[in-house]
């Protein structure tokens, strides 16, 4: 009995320094907020004025979803770790085992991200309530969707993370094209909303990478109706497919060019 | 002329003590437990000009601590320590003009510059100008043998080749001691050779006093003169390398290969170590038996080939704690 | 005082060569180079959107145009830039001390901790740096705001620098002290690309004191704007005394480090 406790003892005692971690790792989630917050204080002239469509509430709210998919992620440290199993020739150990590299490194992350993805959920939606006071209009329904394209939105952020990687089977450096991609995520669906950008630019932004990584469940949770789900889990299905075709194409030829040129 | 003097030097750590499991790691961030462990225990010894000491003693004795109480990068809690007359504590600047260092394990070169080019960047740490500068570089590379790779960067030479430079790194400014922290540690047998002819070359060419940590005992058999074995914090032996093969070593291994089978006993001042028939491996006490009356013994015609060799130090050493214990 | 000019001389000699040499280490590869040079360069023109998008609802925000809200971003940048790229490991100062290796540091007869930060550089940075001239041309050239631009980003960089070093010198006394330096250099990155009139209250007065983000970064662009002399007196007296208290702290960490030389050791 004495060594089973032992085990647990120590699982607890490594997650307690892990989630000492993420706790720490919010403070700076926390210092984004608390400026945008202000911002949008300074914007908005009386809280029920509409900017383009929205409360200073749901505004508020949007950046405090839109921002924890964007913390929980850590997609530097992630695109990092594949540039570096593809240079070092680590990758090369994989092919011939029987699962395939990108679901490998695609569970892998997801397992990662969990715990910080709860921790910073939890903490999040404190923070919203600390400077808000308020949810906005929620329901149970509502809710589950908003974590069920969540969770798809960070499954299609992890494979484009993965397709970056795997660039640098071409390329000597491969973490420029993240710092661009992630800032590209940032801007144009992180600090707001795609309503924000002119016609044509909202119309290609509904189409884009942003409305299923970022907008679709922070939309949804500030302002929740069918259609929009509906919409937003048919675009996440063709970018799970399109991400993982990607990923896998790149793959496939960079694996082909290890193979030619001898590693 | 005494150039390092140390005189009751102790340096104690504190080092935090984690109980087992979790109450252990909780208690651990409120209040930390700590264990004084006495790395230097009031050693005393002296260095004269130009001689090549030997610091020696298992991992975790104290030697490091001691080099780096020499150098100034601690402070020690009690006793002095006299470098060149200075003391490492509060002239950490003027010392650092005359004293160079090697750390076998820790690099102080750029890896993507030649060692040319290294060695002039140390040579503007030091203050030197540029032509006396490039002039003590070629003396250096020519004594050390680095024409070769003197234009390679460092990132593409082999390990012997980069510690040769850390060498030539250090000795860049003229000290006046070198310390040299295990120099050899991770190299092949017949490179490990090469340094150490290179450094009592070097030792010799400019009078350079050289203090040697090492716990490889080739180093110090080949190199030095003297020996200072240190062994949980204390000085357990500081003499000659002379008195200490003197005294440990008043026996020496004879091997020989015979024609015939020879039938042998231990006898006195005879063990047998390994008999094969033809092979033979014998150690010889010559405080009771000469080694010539032992191969009498062994009848010399019948000898095809012989080799009589000292016990390796390694045991002496070992010996020399066990006496202690 | 010879000698002490002398003194002097040779230690910039050393440094600068210190920081030429890993210059060139990270330009070994070009096109590895170019890249971060330039993807960062994009990647903070990205930023741009974000005030393009936000002043078409207001013209003015927190009392800047959109104009001077582009100069405190290039400013911003360049102040990063500047920092990163002379003393990147002012940023990494704790992991250098937590490894023992400032020992090679010590031996040297140079300043341990000049030599310590000018000892690696960040490419990437130099990208911000560029970005943040580049910033500067768009908002309007004109010869003594150049000036001005040059000087509050040497001034803003060493102060970003001297907090780095004091924060990251806190590991000479507690372990985990470099999360507290990453916390102190994100507060410090994020509050200096946010116009200062959005803040209020406390968070005001902090910005003007404990996070100096006020001093380093708002300040600057106010003198820009319209030059006042007091002001900018405030931001040089202020560097100075960053820099002075950043010696400070490590210097006394470092006798700490050389006389207790607390061993994390499980046993």
């Amino acid at each position: 009995m004495k060594k089973y406790w032992f085990i647990i003892n120590m699982q607890i005692m490594s997650n307690l320094q892990y989630i000492f971690n993420i706790i720490f790792g919010f403070i700076g989630y926390f210092i984004m907020l608390f400026i945008l917050f202000n911002l949008w204080q300074y914007l908005y002239s009386d809280p029920s004025e509409l900017i383009n469509g929205y409360s200073l509430l749901q505004m508020t709210w949007y950046v405090v979803i839109t921002e924890i998919l964007w913390s929980t992620l850590s997609g530097s440290k992630f695109c990092k770790k594949i540039c570096n199993d593809v240079k070092s020739g680590n990758i090369t150990y994989n092919i011939n085992k029987p699962y395939s590299y990108i679901g490998y490194s695609l569970s892998t992350h997801l397992g990662d991200i969990s715990v910080r993805l709860l921790v910073y959920t939890i903490l999040g939606m404190l923070t919203g309530l600390l400077f808000l006071g308020s949810f906005p209009s929620l329901s149970l329904v509502s809710v589950l969707i908003v974590i069920l394209t969540s969770i798809m939105a960070l499954v299609i952020q992890t494979l484009f993370m993965i397709a970056i990687g795997l660039l640098s089977f071409f390329i000597e450096d491969a973490n420029p094209f993240y710092w661009v991609y992630s800032k590209v995520i940032l801007v144009l669906g992180t600090i707001f909303p795609i309503e924000y950008f002119p016609g044509i630019l909202q119309t290609i932004l509904r189409f884009s990478p942003v409305y299923v990584v970022s907008y679709g469940p922070a939309k949804l949770f500030v302002d929740f109706s069918w259609d929009a789900a509906f919409s937003i889990i048919l675009a996440q299905i063709i970018y799970f497919v399109i991400a993982y075709l990607l990923c896998f194409a790149i793959y496939r030829k960079g694996v082909k060019r290890i193979n030619v040129n001898g590693g | 002329m005494t150039i390092i003097e140390v005189k009751n030097l102790s340096k104690k750590f504190r080092v935090k003590v984690k109980e087992n499991g979790l109450k252990g790691s909780l208690k651990s961030i409120f209040k930390p437990k700590y264990k004084v462990v006495e790395a230097v225990k009031n050693i005393s010894f002296e260095v004269e000009k130009g001689e090549i000491i030997a610091f020696i003693g298992p991992n975790g004795a104290g030697k490091s601590t001691t080099i780096k109480m020499m150098t100034s990068i601690l402070y020690p809690d009690q006793g002095s320590v006299r470098v060149l007359g200075f003391d490492p504590v509060k002239d950490r600047k003027k010392l650092s003009y005359e004293i160079g260092t090697v750390f076998g394990q820790k690099e102080q070169l750029w890896t993507h510059l030649t060692p040319y080019d290294n060695f002039k960047f140390f040579g503007a740490i030091y203050d030197i100008p540029e032509a006396a500068c490039e002039k003590r570089i070629d003396e250096l590379a020519m004594l050390f043998e680095l024409d070769d790779f003197i234009n390679t960067p460092v990132r593409n030479l082999s390990l012997g080749q980069r510690i040769r430079c850390e060498i030539v790194a250090s000795l860049i400014h003229e000290p006046k001691v070198l310390f040299l922290d295990e120099p050899t540690i991770g190299l092949d047998p017949v490179v490990k050779e090469n340094i150490r002819v290179l450094i009592k070359r070097m030792n010799k060419e400019f009078k350079t006093t050289i203090f040697l940590t090492s716990h490889d005992v080739g180093d110090i058999e080949k190199l030095c003169k003297r020996v200072i074995i240190i062994n949980d914090g204390q000085i357990v032996l500081d003499d000659s390398m002379e008195n200490l093969k003197y005294h440990y070593l008043n026996k020496k291994i004879v091997e020989a290969k015979m024609k015939e089978k020879v039938n042998l006993d231990d006898e006195d001042g005879i063990t047998i170590l390994k008999d094969k028939g033809y092979n033979l491996k014998i150690e010889v006490d010559t405080t009771k038996r000469s080694v010539a009356d032992a191969i009498k013994l062994l009848n010399p015609d019948n000898i095809i080939d012989i080799n009589i060799s000292n016990v390796p130090l390694e045991d002496i050493i070992r010996n020399i704690y066990q006496k202690k214990d | 005082m010879l000698t002490a000019v002398n003194g002097v001389k040779n230690q910039m000699r050393v440094t600068r060569l210190s920081i030429r040499y890993a210059v060139m280490r990270e330009m070994l590869n070009k096109f590895t180079f170019l890249s971060n040079v330039l993807f960062m360069i994009l990647n903070n023109a990205c930023m741009i959107v974000q005030w393009v998008v936000l002043y078409s609802i207001n013209d003015d925000i927190g009392g800047y145009t959109f104009k001077q809200m582009l100069l405190l971003w290039g400013l911003s940048a360049s102040i990063y830039g500047f920092a990163h790229f002379l003393f990147e490991k002012a940023f990494h100062l704790s992991d250098t001390i937590n490894t023992g290796k400032l020992d090679a540091f010590l031996v040297q007869p140079k300043n341990v901790l000049l030599q310590t930060i000018s000892s690696d550089t960040k490419i990437s940075s130099l990208g911000d740096l560029l970005f943040g001239f580049i910033m500067y041309f768009i908002h309007g050239f004109t010869i003594e705001s150049f000036l001005l631009f040059i000087f509050f980003t040497a001034s803003g960089g060493l102060i970003l620098t001297a907090i780095s070093i004091i924060l990251n010198s806190l590991s000479f006394w507690l372990n985990k002290s470099d999360m507290i330096a990453e916390v102190g250099n994100s507060l410090m990155i994020n509050f200096s690309t946010y116009p200062d009139g959005i803040f209020k209250g406390i968070t005001r007065i902090l910005l003007f004191t404990l996070i100096p983000v006020g001093i380093a970064n708002y300040i600057p662009i106010h003198v820009m704007t319209d030059f006042n002399i007091y002001l900018f007196f405030i931001n040089i007296g202020v560097t100075l005394l960053f820099m002075l208290f950043a010696f400070l702290i490590f210097y006394q960490g470092l006798k700490k480090y050389s006389s207790s030389n607390l061993m994390s050791a499980r046993i």
